[in-house]
């Protein structure tokens, strides 16, 4: 039996054979097909014809004269004289006889040969290749820095590659846009959204096409179609609702929505599970298994082994910006620590709370009592939490973002006031709303967007490390700043926390990984009492992860308790002694880390309060 | 009388409102897109000077002079504009800074008066200036007749251009694409919309109702010419769009309400209330000051407000 | 198409450089608006230079014209680092003006140097007061600061008018037979009038000592002061300043009225050194408010290079109303000031990062390392400054 998408009969192929005869304003064609459909019950929907371009006139489907213009970026790897990734189709052999063998096979649907692209200082891609079949679930995978969103990037048409071969249904393409892209049905949906919060999911969805907006009958059918179109995939959404409305989870429907309105046949999701809970996790797996039975292609990018596993049919792993190795999951019965190690290259082994020696944790530094608070429309954003954190003990909030752990930061950390309740320190209660009085009590801080709360891009280190202390007397006497001591200080510190940049280099120069040690050197060398952190290795790689969670296992040892909030449960599992979930803006409950499984904390990360 | 006064009041309110309203629409519209464009007052006095211009030296049917002088006045700001445009949307300039550069080169001390002293157009009073039309005869109708069907052209070019701009707006997806510019033009890049186009072709368009508003005061208000004759008016539809929540039903309401600050004075006069005119000419500037310090604290809590991108220079980021 | 990338690190030399570039291209657009009106460029700027500099006298009186605009331009560079717009100087000016004449008269027969302190003081108490009304407003409600202080101006100029023109006034001239004719203000004592300094026959007059003080006391108090430091911490990210403990609302308080002082100070000299009286026309028409805002954009809103940004402009003002007459009329000077913001703000762009001309094909931009592990993620770049959008919270 023939599976073909409903979603791109008359796709996008039609779009660029329309471009071709220059006919333009055209609705989508599609929509009225899938309102017709939609409406009708599922059952009747039966076997759809295969994609046009099949039956296309041969000169549409043939090598454009594009390839001959393309060969000259086609180059060989100097230093190995071939390709030096492992694929399937071809060992070894000229790029040329690759792409050729890649191309004639019709079950691919975009591939990207031997891509290299270089910035100033790093390469970030290095003659990768990447094929993706019609229909299948294909995971890329690599840790962060590995350049899997670059590749990424390339095949939605943001970039462009400094070498290699990118081809769509066996036509070789440059792209030089994203809008380019989407003509030929590449989609990417990327980790911060390209939603307007004001308008309508609707409104959203058909931004940017020509339609006539005049007319309210269309403006209503419209909707339909996106809502039965929506339920089809599984994709639930009201149409007529504003995105300020819905959750993260409803509005990445939304993104994945939107391409396929578009005629999306390869949908690119970058790291699409850091917003979801366990439930929604798999709700969303339905959804691209779904997807993928009717052809379209997914490439599911990720750096969580578990998922790739779970739900794709193929993943291809990137280390260090080359391609390592392309595995069918099924067939080869991996297993997560093989995937690890080609991952990472070896085999690995973060610090984790077990590691450290001294577990005991004494007396509470830092007690939340009944704390609420309220945001700007009246809503609750934290409702009556309480929780203590001893010194040196390790407490973890998980949560999938937008549950109020901002919120609770803030009302910590003084950038919030708080309605009810209140926050000590030892025995001190903090002033509310009043980051001055919080720092002064030694709470520390790292927020989870270093540029934007923590840090001062255009300043320099050393203005920004004395951020907190400008006013101490070693600092400034009567509001003059003694500059030696700050660079004396500022020197220190760099050294301390192994800072790559000297003093008086610009905060936004730095990598992410060592402006997060700014961050940290700033908070736990003024001797905080409680420490206070937020997502503190995300967008960072293996290294500088295992860096930052040795520093804040260190500084327990020198009895700074704690509070970790991260959405990366594995993280919190295991650097935590006790873990809180909460869900908007409650603690739903709190488990012994000895006790702790995912299956309970996604119960409760996804709102069923445990049974105390 | 008392029906004379308030009859008096509402027509000098659309009167004096007029100007207001026409170069708020034209900055509602930038605005709506992302530009802020505060050049409004530098625009309108380089239109009020090229208009006049034109209307004392061409000759032939009024009418067709006025049309003229009216478009020429559009053209005229509506380079400034592109200037401006030029410099913010290209340059990436600061878009405050900016704007008030656009001030100061059409300001009274600048292009406008530089203009008007090379056309000698001081003193003079206009040789061709717009008349109420008695639209079907109907201007005799107590109450309403003077209201709705005896005003100049330009008075019934700002209604219908209010309606045209709300429809837009609305119900046009080149109104969804400006509304999703101004909101968020990285969204709206990503969807396919050119952030750049639409801004320029709002600015301009801004720059060309600016204009207009600026002839009606030397064409139709005053009507002739001298230094800065808008006296802040550019300012105060700046301030109008906020209060109005950058919507064009509510700006013509705020218009018309600060035309009816403006020409109180006037009228109060005239009835032989004896107070300092620098009062009555202040209160339309105190006025605007207490309507936005109304809607700044109206808004903080709602979800009215600017359109979220206003101000910042937009970059197709890597 | 222009593509921009940003440089990795700008020296000083640059950062000047580029503002006087265009300065540069400013002068040539002026001279192609010149010709297109019949005058001819070449000896418009001889006249102009002679005028403002070598003729004698000539540098004098740039330095009378320059000494309110280095304090306006201060004004303007204090307020505009912090993203305060703070267009009220032209108001605040007023305010200063008004102010400085009252202290005057009323210390009439006080030794001379207590007079002009008086005026100092008085003057700048004025103006700080103006500010006020903006900056407190703008601190807890969140109203926008380029609205209010702006429609304060006309409020200040409609109020000085009247002291003079529309009422009996402790400022008005009732007394002379001139000042029943036409409305005038009453002369300050002749003990009052601020002196000049005398060197080597130019004469460099009080008020632009006080500005040149007050300027290098500005750029140490920037770098070295925990307000100064408050100051750049504020303008770089308001989030990390909440966050460091930094109080904006009253920060915001303090530069508004800081600002408010310098403009109110610009007004006093002017009263003392020029017109030795409260003079409502003269002052609007001289609109050293507005030009404050250009002399700060040329120098690059730091407080060393107002001094030198204020002559250059004080010299074009200077030689405008020596030479204004047909060939040079009153329009000018503002059309000059205008086209020169022009061009140094559209070239501020340049300080920061390189432009590239791309076409179509070749337009996917070469990019920057993606966030996950160089460089911070996509923001707006900070020489783009942002308005401070209509609704911002504190």
């Amino acid at each position: 039996m023939q599976q073909a998408g409903l979603l791109y009969v008359d796709g996008a192929d039609t779009r660029v054979w329309d471009r071709a005869t220059k006919h333009s304003g055209m609705e989508h064609p599609w929509a009225d097909e899938v309102t017709e459909k939609a409406t009708a019950a599922p059952e009747q929907l039966g076997v759809l014809t295969p994609p046009q371009w099949l039956s296309r006139p041969l000169r549409y489907r043939q090598a454009s004269p594009l390839w001959s213009d393309l060969l000259p970026l086609a180059t060989v790897h100097p230093k190995t004289g071939g390709c030096s990734c492992m694929t399937e189709a071809a060992e070894g052999g000229g790029l040329e006889q690759q792409a050729d063998a890649v191309l004639t096979n019709e079950k691919t649907v975009i591939s990207a040969i031997g891509i290299t692209k270089t910035f100033p200082g790093v390469v970030a891609n290095d003659q990768v290749t990447l094929r993706v079949r019609r229909g299948e679930v294909h995971a890329l995978l690599g840790e962060n820095g590995s350049g899997k969103s670059t590749l990424c990037k390339i095949l939605t048409g943001l970039y462009r590659p400094d070498a290699g071969i990118l081809a769509v249904d066996g036509r070789p393409v440059a792209f030089h846009s994203p809008r380019h892209a989407y003509d030929y049905g590449v989609f990417m949906v990327q980790q911060h959204f390209s939603l307007v919060e004001r308008l309508t999911v609707a409104e959203n969805v058909v931004l940017g096409m020509a339609h006539a907006g005049f007319r309210r009958r269309g403006r209503a059918a419209r909707n339909e179609a996106i809502a039965a179109a929506g339920k089809l995939l599984h994709l639930e959404v009201d149409p007529s609702r504003y995105i300020w409305q819905l959750s993260v989870g409803e509005r990445q429907r939304v993104e994945i929505l939107k391409a396929l309105y578009r005629g999306a046949r390869i949908l690119i999701l970058d790291e699409p599970t850091t917003v979801l809970t366990p439930q929604e996790c798999d709700q969303l797996f339905v959804t691209l298994r779904a997807l993928a039975s009717r052809g379209t292609a997914i490439i599911f990018i990720s750096h969580k082994l578990r998922e790739v596993l779970s739900v794709s049919d193929r993943v291809t792993v990137l280390r260090k910006g080359a391609t390592v190795a392309t595995l069918d999951v099924r067939e080869q019965n991996l297993s997560p620590q093989h995937l690890a190690y080609l991952m990472v290259g070896r085999d690995v082994v973060l610090s984790t709370r077990a590691d450290s020696a001294s577990r005991r944790t004494g007396s509470p530094v830092l007690s939340v009592e009944s704390v609420t608070s309220e945001n700007e429309y009246g809503r609750d954003v934290v409702k009556d939490v309480s929780f203590t954190v001893g010194s040196g003990e390790i407490v973890g909030l998980a949560g999938v973002a937008g549950n109020g752990q901002r919120e609770l930061a803030e009302i910590i950390t003084g950038l919030r006031g708080r309605t009810a309740g209140l926050v000590r320190v030892g025995d001190r209660v903090l002033k509310s709303a009043s980051p001055g009085d919080a720092i002064r009590a030694g709470v520390a801080y790292v927020p989870e967007d270093r540029f934007g709360t923590g840090l001062v891009p255009d300043l320099t280190v050393a203005d920004n490390l004395i951020l907190k202390q400008f006013q101490n007397r070693e600092f400034s006497r009567w509001t003059v700043i003694n500059a030696e001591a700050v660079a004396s200080w500022s020197d220190r510190c760099i050294t301390d926390f192994d800072i790559r940049g000297t003093r008086r280099t610009a905060v936004r120069q730095l990598s992410g990984g060592n402006a997060q040690k700014v961050l940290l050197a700033r908070e736990l060398s003024s001797g905080p009492r409680a420490l206070v952190v937020a997502s503190p290795t995300r967008g960072l790689d293996v290294a500088a992860t295992d860096a930052v969670r040795k520093l804040l296992i260190k500084a327990t040892g020198a009895g700074v308790g704690i509070l970790l909030i991260s959405e990366d449960l594995d993280e919190v599992l295991e650097l935590a002694d006790r873990v809180l979930v909460m869900f908007r803006g409650a603690v739903m409950g709190t488990v012994d880390r000895r006790e702790a499984d995912r299956e309970t904390i996604g119960l409760m990360m996804a709102g069923t309060a445990r049974d105390r | 009388m008392h029906d004379g006064l308030a009859i008096a009041l509402i027509l000098g309110g659309i009167s004096y409102g007029t100007p207001l309203l026409l170069a708020g629409l034209g900055e509602l519209l930038n605005e709506r897109g992302g530009v802020l464009n505060l050049g409004i007052e530098g625009m309108m006095l380089v239109g009020a000077a090229c208009g006049f211009w034109i209307s004392q030296v061409l000759s032939g049917p009024s009418w067709l002079v006025l049309l003229a002088a009216v478009l020429g006045a559009g053209g005229a700001a509506a380079c400034m504009a592109a200037l401006f445009a030029v410099a913010c949307l290209t340059f990436r300039a600061n878009q405050v800074v900016a704007g008030l550069a656009l001030t100061i080169l059409g300001g009274s001390a600048g292009l406008s008066s530089y203009l008007a002293a090379k056309g000698n157009l001081g003193g003079s009073a206009g040789r061709h200036q717009f008349a109420n039309l008695d639209v079907a005869r109907l201007g005799s109708i107590p109450v309403v007749g003077p209201v709705l069907f005896d005003q100049s052209a330009l008075v019934y070019l700002s209604w219908a251009l209010t309606i045209a701009v709300a429809l837009y707006l609305y119900h046009t997806h080149w109104g969804l694409n400006l509304r999703a510019v101004g909101e968020d033009p990285a969204a709206a890049d990503a969807m396919g919309v050119s952030v750049t186009r639409y801004r320029y072709t709002h600015t301009i368009v801004g720059g060309v109702l600016a204009g207009i508003a600026g002839s009606v005061y030397s064409l139709d208000l005053i009507p002739s010419w001298s230094n800065g004759l808008t006296a802040g008016a550019g300012w105060i539809a700046l301030g109008l769009v906020i209060f109005a929540f950058w919507r064009p039903a509510l700006l013509l309401v705020g218009s018309y309400l600060f035309g009816l600050v403006i020409s109180l004075g006037f009228t109060l006069q005239q009835r032989g209330v004896n107070l300092p005119p620098e009062l009555f000419s202040a209160l339309p500037y105190l006025g605007t000051i207490v309507a936005l310090v109304v809607t700044s604290s109206l808004w903080r809590g709602r979800r009215l407000g600017a359109p979220a991108a206003l101000g910042r220079s937009y970059f197709r980021e890597r | 198409m222009i593509r921009l990338e940003r440089r990795s690190g700008v020296s000083l030399a640059f950062r000047v450089a580029v503002p006087c570039a265009a300065f540069v291209v400013a002068l040539l657009v002026i001279a192609i608006l010149l010709v297109a009106s019949g005058s001819n460029p070449v000896s418009t700027y001889q006249s102009m230079v002679s005028a403002a500099f070598t003729s004698s006298g000539g540098f004098s009186a740039t330095l009378v014209n320059a000494t309110p605009l280095v304090l306006t331009g201060l004004c303007a560079t204090v307020a505009f680092r912090l993203e305060i717009y703070n267009i009220g100087g032209e108001g605040q000016l007023y305010m200063g003006a008004m102010g400085a004449t009252a202290a005057g008269l009323a210390l009439g027969h006080m030794p001379g140097f207590v007079i002009i302190l008086g005026m100092v003081l008085a003057g700048a108490a004025a103006g700080a007061a103006w500010a006020l009304i903006p900056a407190l407003l703008r601190a807890y409600l969140g109203t926008n600061e380029i609205m209010t202080s702006l429609m304060l101006n006309y409020v200040a100029g409609l109020f000085i008018t009247y002291l003079i023109f529309d009422s009996a006034s402790y400022w008005r001239n009732l007394s002379s037979a001139a000042g029943k004719v036409y409305p005038t203000g009453k002369t300050i004592p002749l003990a009052g009038s601020w002196p000049n300094l005398g060197v080597s026959g130019v004469n460099i007059p009080l008020g632009f000592i006080i500005g040149v003080g007050l300027a290098l006391c500005s750029s140490w108090v920037l770098r070295r002061t925990t307000l100064g430091y408050r100051i750049r911490v504020a303008a770089g990210s308001h989030a990390a300043a909440r966050y460091g403990g930094i109080r904006l609302s009253r920060l915001i308080v303090i530069v508004m009225v800081v600002s408010g002082l310098l403009a109110g100070l610009a007004g006093a000299s002017e009263v003392g050194g020029v017109a030795h009286l409260l003079d409502p026309t003269g002052l609007q028409q001289a609109q050293y408010g507005y030009a404050g805002i250009v002399v700060a954009a040329l120098a690059g809103f730091e407080p060393v290079g107002v001094i030198v940004s204020g002559l250059l402009l004080g010299a074009i003002a200077s030689a405008g109303t020596q030479l204004a007459g047909i060939a040079f009329p009153v329009g000018l000077v503002g059309t000059m000031e205008g086209i020169v913001l022009f061009a140094v703000v559209s070239t501020a762009i340049f300080v920061n990062y390189r432009v590239r001309w791309t076409t179509k094909s070749t337009s996917a931009p070469a990019g920057a390392p993606s966030a996950e592990e160089v460089g911070p993620p996509p923001t707006a770049p900070s020489n783009t400054v942002t308005v401070p959008v209509l609704n911002r919270e504190i």
